[in-house]
């Protein structure tokens, strides 16, 4: 079936529209797209959208985390193999992580890393073929944001909620940042660590959160005052 | 050694020198290889392949398509050291646009560009172009 930008799409379907840009400028295709030698088809079903100039792809409801090169994600070291560490990232892979990938890490002085531990870290490999391999360092070899989260809370949800309250225009972060002190890493592999001063705050992050999943800009805004009121004692 | 004119090449006196033997060898070997790349693959690549993808990128990653902040925060002094990397980044998002803060607003100069032309325009011949309050007749 043809398709159209924002409509909804299934797999299978194609997009003349894509095709038609294509032969005069660059495009990109996003996830959920392939080309064709006969144009262009969708692979995953979600709604179609584009951003200008001449990117698209399709948005879609997943909770499996499929590695790709340059994402921040959230692990779990499960096994030390020598020279590396084995990252449960959430993938169909565990993912390593090199111990000399870690800021000023070098063979003698090693990270300070146990199995069980959190880390943020990025994705510098991720092939279809090929175990994907994490970094904790930029490419200047710093640390930056990246590297073990200590204590804190960690919970799973879906990539979209992720890439939800990490769009520049979700009001979330921007209701909950001055109301009580916290902090929060949340990976793209669907995976969100926070931590706060006490449990009830730390819950009511993650509450909020959780909680935004199916909800609009200005039930977001409402619902985090809501939390923050009861949190403060004024409604119990 | 010809055929790469864009490539600085030490010059044949020079690579003809005892000490020189393994830097030659090198060089040589390298020519080879991708001379020889090009005639081995020929009859199995063809224009077609090569210009298959044509204008489109493929990008397996949503980083590159949606709009997203940093995944790591902090708020409120939890962790004093993600903090100061967010305003360093803010600082940095934030400088060209100070720069480019306008002095008259969008509104305010329509409005007396506005005005200006109808006063201005009507006795004007098209061959004046006015330039401000001078003007020439």
């Amino acid at each position: 079936m043809k398709v159209a930008v924002g409509e909804v799409v299934l797999p299978g379907d194609q997009c003349e529209e894509i095709s038609l840009v294509g032969e005069k400028s660059k495009v990109i295709l996003g996830p959920g797209l392939r080309k064709e030698v006969d144009g262009i088809t969708i692979t995953k079903a979600g709604t179609l959208k584009k951003r200008s100039p001449n990117t698209y792809w399709v948005d879609n409801y997943q909770k499996r985390y499929i590695p790709s090169r340059g994402e921040n994600v959230i692990g779990v070291v499960v096994q030390k193999a020598g020279d590396i560490f084995r990252v449960d990232v959430g993938g169909s892979c565990s993912a390593s992580l090199s111990y000399l990938s870690f800021e000023g890490a070098t063979k003698k002085n090693r990270p300070k890393v146990n199995i069980g531990d959190v880390v943020y870290a990025k994705m510098l490999v991720a092939s279809k073929d090929m175990e994907p391999e994490l970094v904790c360092v930029d490419s200047h070899g710093k640390k930056g944001r990246l590297g073990v989260l200590e204590e804190g809370f960690v919970f799973k949800c879906s990539l979209n909620l992720v890439r939800k309250i990490l769009n520049p225009e979700c009001p979330l972060l921007n209701s909950l940042k001055n109301e009580w002190p916290f902090e929060l890493a949340a990976g793209l592999n669907g995976r969100i660590w926070i931590k706060a001063k006490t449990m009830r705050e730390t819950i009511a992050v993650g509450n909020a959160i959780l909680g935004c999943e199916y909800l609009n800009t200005d039930e977001i805004k409402s619902m985090c005052t809501n939390i923050a009121s009861i949190l403060a004692g004024h409604v119990s | 050694m010809t055929g790469l004119p864009k490539k600085v090449q030490l010059p044949k006196s020079v690579l003809d020198m005892k000490f020189m033997k393994k830097t030659k060898e090198r060089i040589e070997k390298e020519i080879e290889n991708t001379q020889d790349h090009d005639s081995l693959y020929a009859n199995i690549i063809t224009h077609e392949m090569r210009s298959a993808s044509g204008n489109f990128i493929s990008e397996p990653s949503f980083i590159f398509c949606e709009p997203m902040i940093e995944g790591r925060l902090s708020f409120k002094g939890m962790n004093p050291e993600i903090e100061r990397l967010m305003e360093l980044e803010n600082a940095k998002n934030e400088k060209p646009s100070g720069e480019m803060d306008k002095d008259v607003s969008d509104e305010v100069l329509a409005r007396k560009m506005e005005a200006f032309n109808k006063r201005k325009r009507p006795q004007d011949s098209p061959k004046y172009v006015t330039i401000g309050n001078k003007r020439k007749k």
